[in-house]
């Protein structure tokens, strides 16, 4: 079953298009990333799916039916920023937002617990710290255990340990059977704990798949002698890199993640008569990696 | 629609505007009219004792459910405040789109606050009436419902005005704006009514043709058309010297529906088909 499908999604804000015709679907279970710059359209993806944007055209469906509020009470979703009264506590916002859900009002306790709200939970929201009321925004999500959550850049704001909490409650949410869609402009946090990924660009849908084919990362590693005549021709005699390239004045060689021996590598030149002054291991970064998909 | 309005008084219980502004309107339709009641038996009384101004009291039983209904009618803003507090603070709180997201529709979280401007319509009609009530009492006369329809009248009024409220919260979404709109129209409109009253006259003095008056054909006048104090021995010359244009009350009445419903219908749009 499909959790979420949407099929030719356009949105114009005036002369500005935010999406411009995006089509994907998330299949259930996975931790599916949508990732892109600031500006790429992912909040506007995901508050068309909540009937909070009027879409220009295109439709999607939730759990492969048309959809409306029942659908959106077995979605736990944080989108954007926390939203809650000001002058209410943690504890009656959360009441509040399980008498929208129609569950989960038994739970109110065990989220606020797991999101360390406990202490706080009779202070009002207007006197908590943003990180807490991130946290606060996180718990309403997970009141009545929902099967599917969605969360928009669920760390924004988080401090390290924050952003550290959040994702190993992620993969937690995740090893409990859940499908989880999540937006963020942090490519390292996709890959830290999604299956899947979506990677949008100025509204345009870049490539979608598996987190492994999609962001498939190289081992790089760098040779260079003097001179560098027969380099290229001594390397083509080994294996085990997928590619390689000349780049100023070094040769560049791509072994699949982990593979690349440099040792081997050494001995295999000064066996045929050169000696490196060059060799240096490099992974390459993830930020060159999403400037290659974004650019 | 039952549970809807219990979370929305679970939103309201612990908010000290709603406390505040509805005991201000309750205790300022008890106290406005007491002021009226006392000013009548202690100061025009003694210094009119011919009766020329007002012959009989305005709260004895003939005239009571009319004199409450207009005076209280000057407080309906407080309601009218109240729900541009309470809806502006959803868009600034951004707890409208949450309410949606939480699990209900557009139309479900424009019809709730359509019914609380409902509601707040009744409770003040309710407590005219209370008002009218101990204030008849008290003029030592027996019940009647002559002029009953005045509360009628107060209601249209009142509901008039929470929508027109309303309309304007989901407009402008923004809590000062919205009050200052809310304000500066109301004035806006009062000014207009003026200048349409003095064309009509001039109408009526000039062509010999009697619209009615025409300031109260707009949307806030309509209601407030319905509404006056009774009649009294001014009034009457007033009225007799036919110059003031003819009273239309029928059309006002209809004029203040059709607004109502255009109130109803615009701010319904509003949140069902834009951007939240």
């Amino acid at each position: 079953m499909s959790i979420l499908t949407i099929e030719n999604l356009r949105k114009d804000y005036g002369r500005v298009q935010a999406l411009r015709g995006v089509s994907f679907s998330v299949p259930g279970g996975c931790v599916f990333g949508i990732l892109g710059p600031n500006g790429s359209g992912k909040t506007t993806l995901l508050g068309i799916i909540m009937d909070i944007l009027k879409p220009t055209s295109g439709t999607y469906k939730l759990f492969d039916e048309v959809p409306d509020k029942t659908h959106r009470r077995r979605i736990g979703t944080f989108l954007e920023t926390p939203n809650f009264y000001h002058y209410l506590s943690g504890e009656k916002n959360l009441a509040i937002s399980a008498a929208y859900k129609q569950r989960g009002a038994e739970d109110i306790p065990r989220v606020l617990e797991m999101v360390n709200l406990t202490q706080r939970k009779d202070s009002r929201f207007s006197t908590y710290s943003l990180g807490m009321k991130q946290r606060l925004a996180i718990a309403s999500c997970l009141l009545g255990d929902p099967d599917v959550l969605i969360l928009d850049e669920p760390t924004n704001g988080l401090d390290p340990v924050g952003i550290a909490e959040t994702r190993e409650l992620i993969k937690k949410l995740r090893q409990q059977g859940k499908t989880i869609i999540m937006a963020s402009h942090l490519l390292d946090e996709v890959e830290k704990v999604c299956t899947h990924v979506a990677i949008l660009k100025k509204g345009e849908l870049v490539a979608t798949g598996n987190v492994d084919e999609i962001l498939a990362n190289e081992d790089i590693v760098e040779i260079g002698a003097m001179p560098n005549t027969r380099l290229e021709e001594v390397a083509k005699q080994m294996n085990g890199y997928s590619s390689m390239k000349l780049n100023d004045g070094h040769l560049q060689l791509f072994y699949p993640v982990g593979t690349a021996n440099v040792e081997n590598i050494n001995r295999h030149f000064f066996e045929h008569d050169i000696v490196l002054n060059h060799l240096q291991l490099k992974k390459k970064s993830l930020e060159s990696k999403f400037f290659e998909l974004t650019n | 629609m039952v549970r809807l309005l219990e979370i929305e008084w679970l939103k309201v219980k612990n908010y000290a505007a709603f406390t505040v502004l509805g005991l201000f309107f309750l205790l300022g339709i008890l106290g406005a009219n007491y002021a009226v009641f006392y000013t009548k038996k202690n100061v025009i009384d003694k210094a009119d004792p011919t009766g020329l101004i007002a012959s009989a009291s305005p709260y004895d039983f003939s005239h009571t459910w009319q004199t409450t209904s207009y005076v209280s009618g000057f407080l309906l803003l407080l309601p009218g405040l109240l729900l541009i507090l309470l809806i502006t603070n959803e868009f600034t709180f951004r707890t409208h789109r949450q309410n949606i997201i939480d699990g209900i529709n557009r139309q479900d979280f424009i019809n709730v606050k359509i019914l609380m401007a409902l509601i707040a319509a009744v409770v003040a009609t309710i407590s005219v009436m209370i008002v009218a009530l101990i204030f008849g009492f008290a003029s030592a006369t027996s019940f009647s419902l002559d002029r009953f329809e005045s509360v009628g009248y107060f209601f249209l009024k009142a509901i008039s005005y929470n929508m027109i409220a309303l309309l304007f919260a989901v407009l402008v979404r923004k809590t000062g704006f919205a009050i200052g709109l809310f304000f500066i129209y109301m004035g806006f409109e009062n000014i207009l009514s003026a200048i349409l009253q003095g064309l009509s006259m001039k109408f009526k003095a000039d062509y010999n043709f009697d619209i009615g008056n025409m300031g109260d054909y707009l949307p806030m006048n309509a209601s407030d058309g319905l509404l006056h104090f009774p009649e009294n021995t001014i009034t009457n010359m007033a009225n007799n010297s036919k110059i003031m244009p003819h009273d239309y009350m029928l059309v006002s009445f209809l004029l203040a529906l059709l607004y109502l419903f255009v109130f109803f219908i615009w701010s319904k749009n509003r949140v069902i088909k834009t951007d939240l």
